[in-house]
């Protein structure tokens, strides 16, 4: 009948063309591409119980939204050492205030710019978690402030500071090593 | 919460102006604050260089072969791959006579057609190779009736042949993204899975018989559901078994 069919094409047309950014921010948050990929595909199925409730233009940030849930979920079953940070955010965003330092003692720009890839991509999964999927939602995947504050449910001011704080210190790591 | 200062403000309104998040009243202050702070400025230095990095070194990602699939698969848009080495393996077991209920409301393909006939065989083959053919192993149809209860939305009809054609149990297959109903009997050494499709709508016919991946297949619409018979036991057998099954009242 016509109801289900609907649901695939609208599956197809709203959910499949974000597997990319799903995948590589399930492989952000885990570091492991397998279980970035059961992720993936268990927020899939997730997602298309529930196609009939999302709206047109913000597909991305719901999917986004799903795979992050199921993510930290998964950690949060398999393995929840990892997830001991995220559970204290109070905590984190007190201790981490000062991190946006202006004063000299931040890298050149000439250092950092030589950064390779491995090296950059380090810097990032070193980050707290909050930070690192904030920066990896807004640096590799494109994403606006207000999509970024829907997806981690944080208000906006909290994304910019932990974008900010994010950034602050993946420079700080490579324009270190780059000396 | 945190506390922020008035620096660190500053320093988060550059980073909003690099990411184009300010409206220009806004962006026009961060360039006048920028211009006068020589800090500002080189924060802002900083922050594109290292979006520069980002853009370089960690581009978006194509997902993985085969995750596509994979997903597609889970919502039900395409049947599973499958190994060529399964069928040896399947073939030498059983005859399943599978029997769908109906999943009312989420009914995708058309009882009848080659959608529905490779999940049900695949359904078949994939209950060939677990540990179990069944989810409920039972011969008595008083407990393997109530156990589809709760579990999908129709009663499947549930007959006890005996003789011939043991009642082995039942389980759950989805096919078409359609929780059905599936009876197994045996026959011999074979099995036979019975799968209930819902077929609404649909006059009755009489058995009809083909074949698949090397699997008879009986099939019959009667009551607006069509039975799917799927076994490797001979074309002869299996078409006995439908006659069994039809010609059983369930009350027996």
């Amino acid at each position: 009948m016509g109801g289900d069919e609907d649901h695939h094409q609208r599956f197809t047309r709203l959910v499949l063309p974000h597997l990319g950014d799903a995948y590589a921010l399930a492989r952000w948050i885990t570091a492991n591409r397998a279980d970035a990929e059961d992720i993936v595909q268990d927020a899939s199925l997730r997602a298309f119980r529930a196609i009939a409730n999302v709206a047109e233009g913000t597909s991305r940030a719901w999917f986004l939204t799903i795979v992050r849930n199921t993510a930290y979920t998964w950690l949060r079953n398999n393995r929840p050492s990892a997830l001991m940070v995220v559970d204290d955010l109070e905590k984190l965003e007190s201790e981490q205030v000062a991190t946006t330092n202006l004063d000299r003692g931040t890298p050149e720009t000439a250092l950092i710019a030589k950064t390779e890839a491995a090296s950059l991509e380090a810097a990032i999964a070193e980050l707290p978690p909050a930070c690192r999927e904030t920066l990896v939602l807004r640096d590799v995947q494109g994403l606006g402030y207000r999509e970024i504050s829907q997806v981690t449910g944080v208000p906006i001011g909290t994304v910019m500071s932990r974008l900010a704080r994010g950034r602050a210190q993946v420079i700080k790591t490579i324009g270190g090593k780059s000396t | 919460m945190m506390r922020v200062t008035r620096d660190e403000d500053a320093a988060l309104r550059v980073h909003a102006y690099v990411d184009g998040e300010l409206d220009p009243a806004n962006a026009l202050g961060v360039e006048a604050s920028m211009a006068a702070d020589p800090a500002l400025a080189a924060e802002r230095e900083r922050i594109e260089v290292f979006r520069r990095l980002v853009r370089e070194h960690l581009p978006p990602e194509e997902p993985p072969l085969g995750l596509r699939a994979r997903v597609e698969a889970a919502v039900g848009m395409r049947r599973p791959r499958m190994q060529p080495s399964w069928r040896a393996l399947a073939a030498s077991i059983a005859v399943t006579a599978v029997v769908a209920s109906g999943a009312t409301s989420m009914l995708v393909a058309p009882s009848g057609s080659n959608a529905a006939r490779e999940g049900i065989v695949d359904a078949h083959i994939r209950s060939l190779m677990a540990s179990q053919p069944t989810d409920v192993a039972s011969s008595d149809r008083h407990t393997v009736k109530p156990w589809f209860n709760g579990r999908i939305p129709q009663s499947p009809r549930v007959v006890d042949l005996g003789g011939d054609f043991p009642l082995v149990g039942g389980r759950i297959d989805v096919v078409g993204a359609i929780p059905v109903s599936t009876l197994v009997y045996r026959h011999g050494k074979h099995l036979i899975s019975l799968t209930a499709m819902p077929a609404a709508g649909h006059a009755n016919s009489a058995p009809a018989l083909s074949e698949d991946a090397g699997y008879n297949i009986v099939r019959w619409t009667e009551g607006e559901v069509t039975y799917w018979a799927v076994s490797d036991a001979s074309a002869q057998e299996l078409d006995k078994f439908a006659e069994s099954f039809r010609a059983t009242p369930p009350d027996r």
